[in-house]
């Protein structure tokens, strides 16, 4: 059928990124359940879980070439290419991120975190969880924006991304926090240093969401 | 040689078969954005389509048409009635060969521009190299070139206000309805011009440039403040209301796109059999042929049987395939194609409508108002533009050959 008219349209990216931000939430739930499932005694879930995440993370990853392989030369949007691969690039590596860590965990599960520190884990894990649920919402709220060009809507994605950039600042403070305590602990260094590198992978999700936050703001940009 | 009344039904025949082709091949595009929209349903926009092209082309499609479209080549070839009736055999039927087979390929071609093709084959067959108009060609050839870039100002302009005097503003709905009455008078304003100096009815009025637009823009103001009216009435006070409004200005709109589709194209489908008629008629043809009014009624006729039959499977996919086309970006898009289309045909034009809504579509996507739109189709149609004239006038010339033997 000649039709010149339909081969004007592309599957647009924002359908692609929305998918890949509910990846991103779903391996929210099982991150958090993993660490739970860590810090408590009996735990026989944490490798089922990290298998999980992993089989996320393969399937975001789908998402994501399937976005940068189908935007053929010439495709014009309401945002510009590079930014919107810069803002993809940054929300996979928050998954990245989440993998790594349940990774970092999994290679030395025993003798497990020191329980002086827990408190300050489970803070910086919702706080980089959180960011993690915020993300689709922004992403849903950025597509209807470019549909309506409202400026409620937009005010609403903004308030979103501050929301995670305080976030980030929250899970700063715990990383700060565990570093600061893991190395005046009279534990064996291995321990330290397995804290320390855990602390920065989870601190580096929500590090990874902020960055996806402000290509979004630089998207949202009039 | 053929008896008359023989030639006469092969003329009808032919020409039916171009303008079922003209029908269920540039429906697509008339109602693409509406339909993609959700503005219109497929069996809303076949029944549209169908109904209003009928109504274009019977009353406002021209009645006098030049034989050979616009001058292109040399009514030197018309001295001799017995080749000139063979040469509008061939154009018709080679145009039509031609669209089908693009049809049936999946090119981006147009009718327009076949026929055209398929004139310039049958002159070159006729008089030689000579009698074709190269001057006249080039500004076809432009003519080609502009209608897509005015259809995409107009697009691009057009989403532009309603973005920056609707979209953004803190309360959209009661903004898209405070100016809704000068998007329905813009709309019924061209309609009403066109008419007022297109059709028989507006020529014996006779009346000056300066009165026909007073009197358009006083009939666009007052349907304008009506529609507002309606509007009021019957949209949603809620957030989708905004959408809404332009939903329902956009089934005028697609009805304005029918209209003025059916006015532009019903030509390439009756001007050669116009000349057909009148050289089995009278015997004599000039330079140009009132083209009776049954004629037109045919033509229209004719494309909307080709829209009912071949109308819902372009629908269906239309449908399916164009879902980040909301309704203010639809009508945009309606509104630059048809205005484009009446303003190129009240200059004398051949342009393509779907050439107009390209545009149109293009000129959205550059106002950052579609997800996604490819803008590497451009090359595409310019090469099969490039390709449709040379392919039809070749197909011409073998047709005019093959007849020359026959007739």
């Amino acid at each position: 059928m000649r039709i010149p008219f339909l081969s004007l349209f592309v599957t647009s990216p924002f359908e692609g990124l929305l998918e890949h931000a509910e990846k991103v939430k779903e391996c929210a739930w099982a991150f958090q359940q993993a660490i739970e499932c860590h810090v408590s005694d009996r735990c026989r879930q944490f490798e089922e879980l990290r298998r999980e995440v992993s089989k996320l993370e393969n399937q975001a990853d789908n998402i994501k070439r399937r976005i940068r392989g189908h935007l053929p030369i010439g495709t014009l949007m309401p945002v510009s290419k590079f930014q919107l691969f810069r803002y993809l690039r940054e929300q996979d590596q928050v998954m990245d991120a989440v993998k790594d860590a349940l990774n970092w965990i999994s290679y030395r599960s025993e003798p497990g975190i020191p329980a002086e520190l827990e408190k300050y884990v489970f803070l910086l894990v919702d706080a980089a969880v959180e960011p993690l649920e915020e993300l689709s919402l922004m992403v849903a709220g950025a597509k209807s924006y470019f549909e309506t060009y409202s400026e409620k809507q937009r005010v609403a994605v903004k308030e979103i991304i501050s929301k995670v950039r305080a976030q980030e600042h929250a899970a700063d403070k715990a990383e700060a926090e565990i570093k600061r305590q893991v190395f005046n602990m009279d534990i064996d260094p291995v321990t330290v240093f397995h804290m320390v590198r855990l602390a920065e992978t989870i601190g580096s999700i929500a590090d990874h969401a902020e960055n996806a936050g402000d290509m979004m703001r630089a998207m949202l940009a009039r | 040689m053929l008896s008359e009344s023989m030639v006469l039904v092969f003329g009808y025949v032919v020409g039916f078969y171009m303008s079922w082709n003209i029908g269920a091949n540039d429906v697509a595009n008339s109602m693409a954005s509406a339909v993609g929209a959700k503005a219109i349903t497929i069996r809303q926009a076949i029944f549209i389509a169908g109904i209003l092209n009928c109504v274009g082309a019977t009353f406002i499609g021209a009645q006098v048409t030049n034989t050979i479209r616009k001058g292109i080549v040399s009514t030197d070839v018309l001295s001799d009635p017995h080749l000139a009736l063979i040469g509008a055999f061939s154009a018709l039927l080679a145009a039509a060969l031609w669209v089908s087979f693009a049809t049936w390929k999946s090119l981006p071609v147009s009718t327009t521009h076949s026929i055209v093709g398929a004139m310039i084959g049958f002159g070159i067959m006729a008089g030689g190299f000579t009698v074709i108009n190269w001057g006249k060609l080039g500004a076809v050839v432009a003519s080609w070139v502009i209608s897509p870039i005015f259809s995409l100002i107009i697009s691009w302009s057009m989403f532009k206000i309603i973005v920056k005097f609707i979209l953004r503003k803190r309360d959209a709905l009661r903004w898209a309805l405070r100016l809704s009455p000068i998007f329905i008078g813009l709309t019924v304003f061209v309609v009403v011009l066109s008419f007022l100096f297109k059709t028989p009815l507006g020529k014996t009025l006779s009346l000056g440039t300066p009165v026909a637009i007073a009197i358009a823009a006083i009939v666009g103001a007052l349907i304008g403040l009506l529609g507002q009216r309606l509007l009021i009435r019957f949209v949603p006070k809620d957030e989708s209301g905004t959408e809404e409004v332009f939903r329902k200005i956009q089934i005028g709109t697609s009805c304005y796109v029918a209209l003025a589709q059916g006015a532009n194209d019903v030509a390439n489908a009756i001007g050669p059999l116009a000349v057909i008629y009148f050289l089995v008629k009278t015997g004599t043809v000039g330079a140009k042929v009132p083209v009776p009014l049954f004629l037109l009624l045919f033509g229209g006729i004719g494309i909307a049987c080709g829209i009912g039959m071949a109308g819902h499977r372009v629908m269906d996919t239309i449908g399916n395939k164009i879902t980040t086309l909301t309704n203010t970006r639809g009508f945009a898009v309606d509104f630059a194609a048809a205005t484009t289309v009446l303003i190129a045909s009240k200059m004398g034009l051949p342009v393509s409508t779907t050439h107009a809504a390209v545009g149109g579509v293009m000129g959205v996507g550059l106002a950052r108002g579609i997800e996604a739109v490819n803008f590497r189709i451009l090359y595409k149609i310019v090469l099969y533009w490039v390709l449709t004239v040379p392919a039809a006038a070749l197909t011409s010339m073998v047709v005019f050959k093959l007849l020359e033997i026959f007739m």
